[in-house]
Formats: C-alpha cells, structure tokens, sequence
C-alpha cells in the first residue's frame, strides 16, 4: 500500500465534511438551539468575568484589558478542539456498544477518520466571540499592529489549541480501560475555565502540575505572553510550540494504544 | 405507595451506582483538584483587592461556597435530560411508562439511590477537606441541620427542574442544546459559578427571588450563616422560598409533562 499524502486525507476530510453537514441540516431545531446554547455558554462566562472586575480591580497585576485578552485568547484556543474533536465526547458509548469496530475495518487512519465524522458547527460562534474580544481589548491595550505581531499571534493560538486537544484525547481515551468514564472528560473540561485566568497565581508543586501534568497554564498564559508582554517573554512561552506538537502527539499514541487494546464487545 | 417498595428501588440505584465505584474516586479526586484551582485563585484575588472581607464574603467564605457548590453540582446532576432523550430514541421509555407507579415518581426514586451514593462517598469526603484546608471555618450547630434539610429541598427543585426541561426534547430534537441552555442559567443564576453576593445590586435583587437561587445559594448561605439565616426570621424566609418554589416547580411539571408524555412517538424499541 502506498504512503497517503496530504492530499488524500484532506479530500476525505471534505467528503465527510459534507456528509456530516447535510445531516445536521436536517435537523435545524437542534441547529438552532445548539448555537444559541453555544452563545448563552460564552455570555455566561462574560458575565461572570464582569461580576468579578465589578468587586476586584485587579487580579495579580492583571487589569481588566489584560484580563479580557487573556479571555479572549483562551476563547479562541479552545475552538478547534470544538469544531474538529468532537466526535471524542461519542467515544465512550461506541466502545461499550460495539460500534467502534467499523473504525477499525476501514484502510485509513482510524484515529483521523473517528474525528473526521463529526464536524461541530456551533464552534464558529465561539471563535467570533473570542477573535471580537481579542480585538476589543488589543485596541484598549495599544498593542502595535504590525504583520509579525500578527504572525506571532496565530502561531500562538495554534500552539496553544493543541494543548487542549490533547488534554481531551487523553481524557476520551481512558474509556478504552474505564467503563463509564465520562466522569474523567467532564471533569477535564471544566479545568478549561481556569485557562483565563493568569497562570502566575499558582504557587510551588501545582505550578508544576498545572504547567506540565494538566497543562491549562499553555492553553492561554504562556502563548499570549508573547503579546502582551514582548520585552520580558518566559523561556517557557517560547518552548511552547515545541511542547504543544509533543504534547499532542503523545496523547494520540495513547488514544491509538486504547485501539489496539480495544477488544470487541460483540454485538 | 408501600415505602419499602420506594427504598427497593433506591437500594437497585445504590449498588447500580457501586458499579461504577471508579468512578466515584476520579469525581472526588476531581473535586480535591478544583479545591486547588479555586484556593489560589481567590487567594491571588483577595490578596489584590487589599480587604479581607468584600460584599460580606471573606476569602475562606467564598472557597467553602465555592468548592462545596461543585461537589452540590456533582451530587445534584441527574442527567434525566440525556438519559430520557436517549431511551426516547431506543425505545425504552415505553417499559417505564407501562410501570404500575407513576412515570414521574419512578424516575425520581430511581434517581435516588446514585445520589445517596454520591452525597456519602464524595460530598462529605470533600466536606471534610474543606474542613482540615480551612482549618475548621465552617460554623458547626444546628446549621449542618438545617443545610441538609435545605439540600434535600435543593434536590427536589432541581430534579422539577430537570423535568420541566427534559420534555422539551421531545418537541425539538435537540438534547445537548436545551442540556447546555439549562445548565449555564442554573449554574450563573444560582451563584455556582461566582457567589451571589458579588452580583451587583439590583441583578442580585431580581436574582434571589427566581428558583435556581434555591439549588445553590440558599443551602450554602445557609450553612456559612449568611443572607440572614443566622435569625429565625432569616431562616423562615429562605425556607419559605424553597417551598414555595417547589410547588409551583412540582404543579407546573405535573402539568407539563402530562401534556407532552401524549406526544411521545417510539420508533421501534
């Protein structure tokens, strides 16, 4: 059989693009709630961000525009894991039902065709949420507009979605040797709150855990430092690339290691 | 109805939950981690605020609020939204309609069992933390007493709650849509997400007169002694809120769901 390139994974990823979308079409009630679900999630955390600036002017130093870049950015970062990894949340009932064989006989990647198949819309509101809450505060800061800020920018926010995906893949992951582990993904996605808040008021042993074992520190404090602050940038903010492309990587040969233990329940 | 029948199908929920007793270590683990989270973060906020005390919540207030409105929010979660969408779709709710005992009533009681369990093996273990962390800030007296009564009031709101809101699936197909809805405005309006006594005054005005304040709030307030309930008169109030709440929660569900259960169409099951 000869390498797949690119190319061929990306003409996949379209077909079933469509597919995925002419389904949900058909179900526009659903669609409708689900963005409006969406928005009420975002405005949600808004709101609390307010209540909280309403009582306290600062927090560690960060005033509220630093503060809503930071909210922002996590915003933004944590869209591709909604839009292109969802189908990990249906992960768990296809391994104890029995459906995930039909991954398995396919002659591609199953790890790429299991997230292929679910394509999550309602991710789009949250990105135009994050990108105008970037954009509000990056004018109030004053931060210059210039093309390698820019650069910088998006390369950042690519580092820094990979950290969250791979926080999920590893938490989907464990249902391969957990039954009912849902507990772990919920759990794991309610640490995702915590990415907006600046990572420097952890203290000792949980700066490590929170830095390293659980890394929601990289889902927005260190790559956005790289703006915000880009005379005084942490080594850390720098390596982040790197350790967001290992990161990731890792938790899909753990993900692709549940495959192969996987043993069918067969029905 | 016979009791011990009722407690029949509790025991069934209890060791249907020991099943999954992994489960319970990874959500008690969890809350242990969140205490973490919530501890320097509040910590990291009170100390740039300059004052221990803001809106009449100190720093230990609002981490015991906190933390113990994620371990409530893990012992109330229910999941009828998701459990009732999906065995509308396979068919199953046919077999629980046609129980001798009322629809309602048996998914309550069936409900039960996973929430004894939940409350003995993760909220008092978390309760305890909260106590050594703390080192001993919660009041103990006649409050622990009235914080249970609260919390049992708490669940039969929520649980109205969740069955005003599961039929809606029916009517539009949508589960993770009207789920997510549902949970944000109980989570924000009932102050899990931030305490109610940060709110600005008139938001918290117009909040503390809606249901969802009775979930969350009111059985925190309660045991931390705040919103009054230190006097009798307090007391009344926040009791007579709950009640109050949870009959016209527990009528307006009745009504609803007698209307929608008619409109139920099984594909097959």
């Amino acid at each position: 059989m000869e390498k797949r390139g690119l190319r061929f994974y990306a003409d996949i990823y379209r077909k079933i693009l469509v597919q995925d979308l002419k389904s949900k079409m058909s179900y526009r009630a659903d669609f409708v709630i689900s963005t409006f679900g969406m928005i009420m999630t975002n405005l949600s955390g808004f709101v609390t961000f307010m209540i909280l600036f309403h009582n306290f002017p600062t927090i560690n130093g960060w005033d509220y525009y630093h503060m809503l870049f930071l909210y922002g950015f996590s915003l933004v970062a944590l869209t591709p894991v909604q839009c292109f990894f969802d189908n990990n949340w249906n992960l768990r009932f296809m391994v104890q039902s029995g459906d995930f064989i039909k991954y398995c006989f396919r002659p591609v990647n199953v790890f790429f065709y299991f997230m292929s198949e679910v394509f999550d819309v309602k991710g789009l509101g949250q990105l135009a949420f994050g990108i105008g809450t970037i954009v509000f505060a990056w004018i109030k800061i004053g931060i210059p507009v210039t093309a390698l800020v820019i650069l910088k920018l998006i390369l950042f926010l690519v580092t820094a979605s990979l950290f969250m995906i791979a926080i999920m893949n590893f938490a989907a992951a464990t249902c391969f040797w957990i039954k009912g582990s849902g507990y772990v993904m919920v759990i794991m996605f309610r640490f995702k709150d915590f990415a907006k808040y600046p990572s420097s008021i952890f203290q000792g042993v949980f700066k490590v855990i929170f830095t390293f074992i659980i890394p929601i520190a990289f889902i927005a404090y260190y790559p956005s430092l790289v703006i915000l602050t880009p005379d005084d940038v942490p080594v850390l903010s720098w390596i982040a690339p790197l350790f967001g492309l290992v990161f990731f990587y890792l938790s899909y040969k753990f993900w692709m290691l549940g495959v192969r233990k996987y043993d069918f329940t067969g029905s | 109805m016979n009791p011990k029948r009722l407690l029949s199908i509790t025991r069934a929920g209890i060791m249907e939950a020991l099943h999954f007793r992994l489960g319970i270590f990874v959500t008690l683990f969890a809350n242990l981690i969140y205490l973490v989270l919530v501890y320097y973060l509040w910590k990291a906020i009170y100390a740039s605020s300059g004052s221990d005390v803001v809106n009449g919540m100190s720093f230990t207030d609002t981490m015991i609020y906190l933390i113990l409105a994620t371990a409530l929010f893990n012992f109330l979660e229910m999941f009828v939204v998701w459990d009732m969408s999906r065995s509308i779709q396979s068919g199953k709710i046919v077999l629980d309609l046609l129980k001798p005992m009322r629809f309602r009533k048996y998914t309550f009681w069936s409900y039960t069992g996973n929430h004894v369990v939940q409350f003995v093996l993760t909220f008092i273990p978390t309760f305890i933390v909260v106590m050594i962390v703390t080192k001993g800030a919660i009041p103990m007296g006649l409050n622990l007493l009235w914080f249970i009564i609260a919390t049992v009031m708490a669940l039969l709101i929520n649980y109205n709650i969740e069955m005003m809101v599961a039929p809606i699936c029916l009517f539009t197909e949508s589960t993770w849509g009207i789920n997510i809805v549902k949970e944000t405005i109980v989570l924000l309006l009932s102050g899990a997400s931030i305490p109610l006594a940060f709110f600005p005054e008139k938001a918290r005005l117009i909040v503390s007169y809606l249901p969802f304040r009775a979930v969350y709030d009111i059985p925190l307030s309660i045991l931390l002694g705040k919103s009054g309930s230190d006097t009798w008169s307090g007391l009344i109030n926040l009791f007579a809120l709950q009640c109050a709440w949870l009959i016209v929660l527990t009528i307006a569900g009745n009504l609803f769901w007698n209307h929608a259960v008619k409109k139920i169409t099984v594909n097959g099951g």
